[in-house]
């Protein structure tokens, strides 16, 4: 059952807590810090896709002059790490998987004495064979990037072998006898190119000791996963880390999970100085372990002459690189976006994450759905072509809806799918007349939200000014924003009255940071949380004061009063003020996330708990593009977003957030693409790997169906950040297949593919 | 080598004593300080570093800092007007502009050069305007609305307001 949805929307916009300094060039992101002693950090990197070390000699790079440290892996701790798998060190042993692995590090007085210092390391390579292909690195002959891999320490729930990292499937009734059932099969294999999350501000660490303890401000995402990163390989407690996060200039996944600020924190121990590393954009390419990886996926359907989908089978091949990062439960998601959000009743999906000596893959802003969601949503075009039925009437019968069984035996709440594809397809103008070369193209999509741990704790000084000092991460979505506004109304106050403090992992209780679209769905609890608590000292406070019942006070418009009776009152700031004498006004908040929803007649191998998703949230885009029929360039004009993300706490955060995984959907769809030679990325560059512009930017329309659904987030919200970046490429294909007639199955859909499948 | 020139600043004049390969970023952030100015790719290509140059928006990883001398340098720290914003750096802050905030600096020194020699812009002359700065997080809708907004009515406000 749902509950009503609180409209949040009518009240005055929010604007950005952190805008001021953003927009003067004030606000300090970690590149901008400098302090007293402090020395620049290089890397070594490989620049070789497979190689064995020879021979490996920094005794050069010690006599250039000004340099304190250099490092390599025989100086720090033997420790292999990675969240599943463990198969990697802080630096090369022995063998470079990929050209982006960190084979040794240098702290220099300045930039051109630590490259000079880099530049005097000798290091001979012996060439290994390049593991290349993720579909030929299966074979049971294929070259092993981990000959050694089944020593490694790993998570017992994956299904390893080989190159495989990990293998999933998801199977729920009969595949073969509804194939055999099905009026038409449909089969399709598409190929996607990797890709790049591409933050505008390539990352920065700092790091300085002090004592036994170390101080790291760090360019990322994930504060507290940072510093279990540098606890875990330099063998230190964590609370002799702190990882601070400055201004954070955008991440989109690429800045999850820990990098080199261990790296960093081990150039500073040895310098016995501040260091400060400051990637290039080239680095920024090739060295994170956080790409969104190359895939190949196949699909085959049974449909029935009257549009009802009965089987679904498919495969899917994601390039997981040289190593396992965070991608581990990767095959299960991509799986469940082959499956998609429609009512199958017979479905056997399987998928493999692959080494290969490409960078490795990782998190990127709703990790497998874009490629996956372009596959199936170009696949669920031609099926409803087969049966000759309309795309949207085809989608509009077979997608999931409030009650029915989902492809995984998840039974849904109240959810505004349905509605999300009448509203983009209304808005588009679907079935209109088009000028030539012009064409509309509808795609779904879906994605889970993260239920996970996390805290706050609210405090009011005594003048009445908050502070929410809090796990959370900003990195340009919009914590600022909403944990103000929901601190305040549960205090009967103003989002202005108060300032967030966090970022800063000695300061804040936990929290997994800007990943997983979870901050307002958990964070948001835990600041619920810690705010009813200081709500309730107000109410005793109150009660005292006006000689009522604490059950009866009203916090509203910075006063209490006793309900009824508005003119039985005392400020906040009153109230506060006697706080501060006594007993003070601090509360903590973490609060239990929900359960996961059960699900029924599914078998997985390799779980990773992705089949069941806690309040998914639905998404329809419809784009209208037009086709350059000479050079097969193809531009976005317009494009509807229309997303149930349940409760929308903020407006005008919310559109911004659409409009931008929209955009980032359009270059997935027509630019970004890595391209690969001898193993190593041929177009590490902002040049030869084009992100949109602002002359490339269509016009977005974002709506929002707004069902508060039950057991979500604060009042029935769910996330948003990574959902928006789900089904733009899909659309783009479907229209562009509209105008040329053949189906492009390769992803991105650039000018020279798509004028090739022209002919 | 070193060269020793004066490089005029935001209307201030920094003597200087430096290697004369340096980029005039490189100069902005290291010697002087401004941290404002960003730098994304060092190859200009993303247009976090554009600050004026006698008006004209340049990408200052794109020249040395030497070239600069005897020239008028603006940069964001620059753009504000006493204690008052923009109109541009109001527009932006109110109608969702900024997000993580990384491109918006240069992003405003473009839209300032725009402005001075179209005062009225279409929202496609502000999308080619604003081309030579990329932005990951916005997607640009909420950037170009911002500018395209009347800007006549938007009365010049204090820099904290909002926070």
């Amino acid at each position: 059952m749902a509950i009503a949805a609180e409209s949040i929307d009518r009240r005055p916009r929010l604007v950005r807590a952190d805008g001021p300094e953003k927009v003067t060039g004030t606000a300090l992101y970690t590149a901008d810090l400098r302090m007293t002693g402090m020395l620049a950090a290089k890397f070594l990197f490989a620049e070789v896709a497979h190689a064995r070390i020879t021979r490996l000699d920094v005794s050069g790079a010690r006599l250039v002059p000004g340099v304190f440290a250099v490092l390599t892996a025989a100086d720090l701790p033997d420790v292999r790490y990675s969240a599943g798998v463990a198969d990697r060190t802080l630096f090369a042993r022995d063998v470079v998987r990929f050209e982006g692995e960190v084979v040794a590090a240098v702290a220099a007085v300045t930039d051109e004495a630590a490259r000079r210092a880099i530049d005097a390391i000798i290091v001979d390579y012996e060439p290994l064979a390049i593991v290349d292909d993720p579909e030929a690195a299966r074979a049971d002959d294929a070259p092993l990037v981990h000959p050694h891999w089944a020593d490694y320490e790993s998570d017992p729930s994956l299904v390893r072998h080989g190159n495989v990292a990990a293998f999933s499937s998801i199977a729920r009734g009969d595949v073969d006898a509804g194939m055999a059932q099905a009026d038409v099969v449909v089969a399709g294999r598409y190929v996607a190119d990797g890709s790049h999350a591409a933050p505008i501000e390539p990352r920065a660490v700092v790091a300085r000791w002090e004592g036994e303890k170390v101080t790291i401000w760090t360019s990322s995402q994930v504060p507290f996963a940072a510093r279990d990163g540098v606890c875990e390989t330099l063998r230190l407690p964590t609370n002799r880390v702190r990882v601070i996060v400055p201004h954070l200039g955008g991440g989109f996944g690429g800045k999850c999970g820990f990098h080199f600020e261990p790296h960093v924190a081990a150039l500073a121990r040895a310098a016995r100085r501040p260091v400060k590393l400051v990637f290039t954009r080239r680095e920024e390419f090739i060295a994170p372990d956080r790409r969104r990886e190359s895939m190949i996926i196949e699909i085959t359907t049974g449909v029935n002459n009257d549009g009802t989908i009965v089987a679904r089978r498919g495969h899917v091949i994601l390039d997981n690189g040289a190593y396992i990062a965070d991608a581990a439960f990767f095959p299960q998601l991509a799986a469940m976006h082959v499956a998609g959000p429609y009512v199958i009743p017979n479905i056997e999906i399987s998928a493999e994450l692959v080494y290969t000596n490409h960078q490795p893959s990782g998190s990127v802003r709703a990790p497998t759905a874009p490629q996956t969601t372009w596959a199936r949503e170009s696949h669920t075009d031609e099926v409803a072509a087969a049966v000759g039925l309309d795309p949207v009437e085809f989608r509009l019968l077979n997608a999931v809806d409030t009650a029915k069984i989902g492809p995984t035996g998840q039974t849904y709440d109240e959810i505004g799918l349905i509605e999300c594809i009448r509203r983009a397809a209304d808005s588009a103008g679907w079935g209109r007349p088009l000028p030539d070369d012009e064409a509309i193209g509808v795609a779904i999509g879906w994605w889970p939200s993260f239920p996970v741990a996390s805290g706050a704790y609210v405090k009011l000084d005594s003048d009445g000014a908050g502070q929410i000092i809090t796990g959370a991460q900003e990195c340009g979505t919009g914590a600022v924003m909403t944990l103000r506004r929901l601190a305040a109304d549960e205090l009967g106050m103003q989002p202005d009255d108060f300032q967030i403090v966090g970022q800063d992992t000695a300061v804040a209780p936990y929290d997994v940071g800007a990943t997983g679209s979870q901050t307002l769905f958990n964070n948001g609890r835990a600041v619920v949380a810690a705010a009813g608590q200081v709500a309730e000292q107000l109410r005793n406070l109150a009660a005292d004061r006006l000689e009522a019942s604490a059950a009866d006070i009203v916090l509203d418009s910075g006063v209490a009063h006793v309900a009824g009776t508005p003119d039985r009152n005392v400020s906040i700031i009153e109230l506060a003020a006697i706080a501060a004498r006594g007993e003070l006004l601090i509360g903590h908040g973490s609060g239990q996330p929900p359960a996961t929803p059960e699900i029924s007649g599914t078998t997985c191998v390799g779980d990773q708990g992705m089949a069941a998703w806690v309040a998914p949230q639905f998404s329809c885009h419809a784009v209208r593009v037009k086709l350059d029929r000479d050079t097969g360039v193809v531009r976005v004009l317009e494009v509807d977003a229309v997303h149930d993300s349940g409760t929308i706490i903020n407006h005008l955060g919310a559109v911004g957030q659409v409009e931008g995984g929209v955009m980032m959907g359009v270059g997935q769809a027509l630019s970004e693409g890595t391209v690969y030679g001898d193993g190593r990325q041929r177009n590490a560059a902002l040049l030869e790997y084009k992100l949109q512009t602002a002359a490339d930017s269509p016009t977005v329309r974002t709506q929002f169906v707004e069902i508060a659904t039950e057991g979500a987030g604060p009042r029935g919200a769910k996330g948003l950040a990574e959902a928006p970046n789900v089904a733009t490429a899909g659309a783009v294909a479907n229209a562009i297949a509209r105008l040329t007639g053949e189906r492009l199955r390769r992803l991105p859909m650039t000018p020279e593919r798509v004028w090739e499948v022209m002919g | 080598m070193t060269r020793t020139f004066d490089l005029e600043v935001n209307g201030v004049a920094y003597p200087l004593t430096i290697d004369p390969g340096r980029s005039l970023l490189s100069v902005l952030r290291g010697e002087i300080g401004l941290t404002g100015t960003k730098e994304g790719c060092d190859d200009c290509e993303c247009g976090a570093c554009m600050v004026l140059i006698d008006g004209q928006p340049v990408n200052s990883c794109s020249l040395l800092a030497a070239q600069a001398e005897g020239r008028s340098v603006t940069t964001i720290e620059g753009i504000i007007d006493g204690d008052r914003l923009s109109e541009i750096q109001a527009g932006l802050l109110d109608e969702g502009g900024v997000q993580c905030g990384f491109c918006t600096p240069g992003m405003i020194i473009s839209a300032t050069a725009l402005f001075a020699r179209n005062p009225d812009p279409t929202p496609d002359e502000i999308r080619v305007g604003l081309s030579g700065n990329l932005c990951r997080c916005t997607g640009y809708g909420r950037i170009i609305e911002a500018l395209a907004v009347d800007g006549v009515g938007r009365a010049d406000r204090p820099a904290e307001s909002g926070s």
